[in-house]
């Protein structure tokens, strides 16, 4: 209903692959995620922070991810989201899929094979 | 499940949301303020990065996909406010649905308990019921069964592999004492060993019927009675000790071994069987201990249900049956038998028996019920229509309120679906308040369906089924009253509506005004079927049957028990026939073989005997035998000749009625002359009989039929052993207790031993076989008024608001030199004009609606044209009426005053 409202700089699903990609690596809070996501992107996304919580939300009722209340290191409670083994299964076939996709739109953006 | 889950604790999801999305600010704002910028500077930066908040979080919610239901409840709520602010409008629709939804739900109770509903058994689908069928039965087409002979089953069984099982039941009257000592009849029903297992059916207490009770001679330790589960609770008080109890079944000792599963009301639709016993009891019971031998005289019959194996369909078992039958039917048929019209074309049938064994009551009253459903559903139409109409008058009120809505964003889908809402608010209530009073309606309605012969009231209940229709009523109405309505709205153009206030001119009423139309074509339909129906009933009503129906009682004792015969038997009924005739109040009493009206009709072949080349012959006479005093008991006149004498026991004279000697001695004396059986017939006897008397018409099997040409036979020596059975005793008296006290007073007498059975009077007897014509009649009577005002209703409100909308146009017209008058048959006219086109939308309706009430109807035709215009004048008496007043009003109309407000 609020697809028109959503920034749609990516394509679709593009969020969701990035946050399982970077839980791969470690369990994190939305504001530790949200912070890496940009530094690793250099900003050259363009990411509204916010959109990530949709985005959060979408993961957990789909299962690929869960969500449990803890403190952090600076004595703050966070919330800690973590992949679920769907979710790890979800991303391996999400990212060989794109990748398949991005050598296809290499190969036509490429000048010299025409 | 996880859904569900999901959906209850969502205000905690949401919670968690609220807090991580805080918590993400704080965080940044706290690293904002490390690297030294201000407290403002530091939120508002955050807050940008952030992006929307407010939306953020919306969407982050709408990732759940709950915001549906949650817009459904917002909705509701709304809905609920709106309707308390309209409350009149709402009170009305409210009662118009829960009249259309109740007559609804109590006619689908009736027509579901007692022909849709399937067995609360498991896989009520895989059962089937095999027996004979007949070309020559009316019925054939519609899956009317017989039952076959014990034997035939048995044999079957062996030879067929469409069935896993068979089973056979039957019903008898058991007699047990009641309480208070006095021995009352008891229908139940007499079951195959396998019976109840083949249905899969668990006991509530003890056991039920097993393959070892049912042997010849009973189990070793007696035989066994498995009580209904009702009859435990009136009977015995729902005792907790009743298995082991021990009672007397027709005077045989017999033992409780359990209870049948309270959902269970037996096989048989709308008879609830109060005891179960093994097969093999029932010769025991009726005292006729080679009933069940083959080569015994009577034919011991079955209804035969049994459950067909996986994979085999009902066709299948049909091209079974149809390859074993050429045996079956020759060796279990007798020869006696081989020439019966109906035996002659006879063939076995197997038939779904999902719904179990359809019983007479099926038969009865499946037509009328079907009937009464499609009426009641014009009057569910009827009500959504007017509905309908009032909604529309709401949007029109509230365009204000949905412009605005437009106006800020509110997409079409949403209005209707909001609109919809409030439409299902009022048809829940409408359901809910019909539900209760379908629930007592039904139990009303059930009283028509009597019936004199039975103790016990037919029975239906309420269950899941009933309630999802009703559900499924309230969402039709939904629909069909919502969806124009809920339509309108959502159109309603903000840009011209937030403008004008007032909106005049221009007619905006199209769609309303279509609702007139409808509704007065529906209440045609509906007053036509009620005339017709009506008129129907006062014929029968009032036209002469042919013997007095308001002072003949009716008692049928079981004096077979005394196992008489011949000249004895016939002797002691006309010893306990003088005794009664002497007894106080009584002015005549008469034993017979058949009373009329009771839907049985015999008959047979006869031919006169005459020097004729081809006598004339009757396959299908109706004949009785009846005893000495019959037509002076009956009040039948007795045109020539005389009735039957006290020593006339052979069948060498008989009495034809007008019809039947008219047939057989065309303009002749028949008197004097013969009539004797087509040999070889059906007919048990070979006899030729000399005409003795004439008497008039009568009505015989059914009250709907005219008197059908009727010979009638003494009651004979050489019939009443094998053919006649127990006789029916006849006393005309005053008042029907007269008759009650004379005959126990005269078995007290003669026979003690004998039990009593119910008495019945001819006027009863005819009451139950108008039961479901009187039943129709008044609910198509009912809802025909209910009708026209609906429509007088409907109209007037239609215009009644058209006045008030032109009262400036109506102002100019006088002003311009209108006179009243005009004004006034300018209103009438739009009237009639509607009441025109919904007339003729009406014809086409009666025109269909004919054919389905023809069944129902006595004499009348389905478009006859007396009724049909009295129908049309009636409808236009109350339009004009309903007309007049809103048009008076505009006549009256002051132009100055009107054109001053404009």
């Amino acid at each position: 209903m609020n697809q028109h409202a959503e920034k749609r700089d990516l394509f679709p699903g593009a969020l969701e692959m990035m946050v399982l990609r970077t839980l791969l690596r470690q369990p994190l809070h939305g504001y530790a995620l949200a912070r890496h996501i940009k530094r690793v992107s250099d900003d050259l996304l363009k990411i509204e922070e916010g959109s990530l919580y949709p985005a959060l939300q979408r993961l957990l009722k789909s299962g690929l991810v869960k969500a449990d209340w803890g403190i952090s290191s600076t004595n703050r409670r966070i919330r800690v989201y973590s992949l679920t083994a769907a979710g790890k299964k979800h991303l391996k076939v999400q990212v060989s899929s794109f990748e398949r996709m991005l050598e296809g739109i290499q190969r036509v953006l490429s000048p010299e094979e025409s | 499940m996880n859904w569900l889950k999901q959906f209850f604790s969502r205000k905690q999801l949401y919670a968690d949301l609220e807090e991580e999305v805080a918590s993400h600010l704080e965080e940044r704002v706290e690293e904002l303020l490390a690297e030294g910028l201000s407290k403002e500077a530091a939120v508002a930066r955050a807050r940008r990065e952030f992006g929307n908040v407010t939306a953020t979080k919306q969407r982050a919610r709408a990732a759940w996909g709950w915001r549906w239901i949650e817009d459904l409840f917002v909705d509701l709520r709304f809905g609920l406010r709106m309707l308390k602010k309209n409350s009149v409008l709402t009170v009305a629709a409210v009662l118009t649905l829960a009249l259309g939804i109740g007559a609804n739900t109590a006619i689908f109770t009736l027509l579901y308990g007692l022909v849709l509903r399937s067995l609360p058994v498991s896989a009520p689908t895989q059962l089937a019921r095999v027996g004979l069928a007949s070309l020559a039965d009316p019925d054939d087409s519609t899956g009317s069964v017989s039952p076959m002979t014990y034997h035939m089953l048995e044999a079957y069984r062996g030879e067929q592999t469409s069935f896993r099982e068979l089973s056979s039941w039957d019903s008898a009257d058991v007699l047990v004492a009641d309480k208070q000592g006095v021995t009352q009849s008891y229908l139940s029903g007499m079951v195959s060993g396998n019976a109840f297992e083949l249905l899969g059916l668990q006991p509530y207490r003890g056991r039920l019927i097993a393959p070892y009770d049912d042997v010849k001679g009973g189990p070793a330790e007696g035989w066994p009675v498995v009580l209904s589960y009702g009859f435990w609770k009136d009977y015995y008080g729902g005792a907790d000790n009743i298995v082991g109890q021990k009672m007397f079944a027709s005077d045989v000792p017999v033992t409780i071994v359990g209870v049948a599963p309270p959902d269970f009301h037996g096989v048989w639709a709308g008879i609830q069987p109060k005891m179960y016993f093994p097969m093999q009891f029932e010769p025991v019971m009726a005292k006729r201990p080679d009933w069940m031998d083959e080569k015994g005289e009577d034919l011991f019959v079955v209804s035969v249900i049994g459950r067909l194996k996986p994979g085999v369909s009902l066709v299948q078992a049909n091209a079974e049956v149809t390859q074993l039958q050429g045996g079956l039917l020759e060796r279990f048929i007798p020869a006696r038998l081989k020439h019966d019209p109906f035996i002659e074309k006879a063939y076995l049938k197997v038939a779904s028996a999902r719904t179990g064994l359809p019983g007479w009551l099926t038969n009865l009253y499946k037509k009328p019920l079907f009937l009464m459903q499609g009426l009641v559903g014009i009057v569910l139409l009827l009500c959504c229509v007017n509905v309908g109409g009032l909604m529309m008058s709401r949007v029109a009120a509230r365009r204000q309120e949905f412009a605005l809505r437009t106006a800020i964003g509110a997409s079409p889908a949403r209005l209707v679906f909001q609109y919809l809402t409030e439409s299902f608010v009022i048809a829940i209530l409408g359901s809910a308040l019909g539900a209760v009073g379908a629930w007592y309606g039904s139990q009303m309605l059930l009283h028509f369906f009597r019936n004199p012969m039975m103790f016990e009231p037919i029975a239906v209940y309420p269950d899941r089924t009933i309630f999802g229709v009703t559900l499924a009523f309230a969402v039709l109405t939904t629909l069909l009253s919502g969806t124009l309505p809920a339509w309108r709205a959502s159109r309603a153009d903000p840009g011209n509506l937030l403008k004008s206030r007032t909106g005049t001119g221009g007619r905006r009423h199209i769609a309303g005004r279509m609702f007139v139309p409808i509704q007065v074509a529906l209440s045609l339909v509906l007053v036509a079927a009620a005339s017709l129906l009506s008129y129907s009933l006062v014929k029968l009503r009032t036209e002469r049957a042919g013997f007095d129906l308001d002072h003949i009682t009716i008692q049928t004792s079981p004096l077979h028990l005394l196992k008489l015969k011949g000249n004895a038997k016939l002797d002691l009924y006309q010893r306990m026939v003088d005794r009664l005739a002497q007894m106080p109040g009584i002015d005549s009493a008469a034993a017979t073989s058949q009373t009329p009206m009771t839907g049985v009709k015999i008959t047979a072949d006869f031919q006169a005997v005459s020097d004729g080349p081809s006598p004339p012959e009757d396959t299908q006479m109706a004949y009785n035998d009846v005893g000495p005093g019959y037509f002076r008991t009956m009040k039948t006149r007795i045109l020539e000749g005389r009735e039957f004498e006290r020593n006339e026991r052979d069948l060498n004279v008989c009495i034809l009625n007008e019809s039947a000697a008219e047939f057989f001695f065309p303009k002749q004396q028949a008197l004097g002359r013969y009539v004797r059986s087509k040999p070889n017939n059906d007919f048990s006897e070979d006899f030729a009989c000399r005409v003795v008397g004439l008497a008039e018409d009568a009505k015989f099997s059914d009250v709907r039929q005219g008197p059908p040409r009727t010979l009638y036979l003494p009651l004979s020596t050489r019939r009443i052993d094998k053919e006649l059975g127990n006789l029916v005793f006849l006393m005309n008296s005053p008042t029907k207790a007269q008759a009650v006290g004379a005959f126990r007073a005269t078995l007290a007498e003669m026979e003690p031993t004998i039990p009593l059975v119910i008495f019945v009077t001819l006027r009863e007897q005819m009451d139950a076989a108008l039961g479901s014509q009187e039943l129709i009649t008044l609910l198509a009577n009912f809802f025909g008024i209910v009708a026209l005002l609906l429509s007088a209703l409907g109209l007037y409100g239609l215009l009644a608001a058209s006045v008030t909308q032109r009262r400036g146009e109506i102002g100019v017209r006088m002003a311009l030199g209108a006179t009243p008058g005009k004004v006034l048959r300018m209103i009438v006219g739009e009237a009639l004009a509607l009441l025109a086109l919904g007339m003729i939308l009406g014809a086409a309706g009666v025109f269909f609606a004919g054919r389905l009430v023809t069944a129902m109807l006595y004499n009348v035709s389905a478009h006859d044209p007396a009724t049909l215009v009295g129908v049309v004048g009636a409808l236009t008496t109350v339009a004009l009426l309903a007309a007049l007043v809103p048009a008076l009003r505009a006549a009256r109309l002051n132009p100055v005053e009107t054109l001053r407000s404009e």
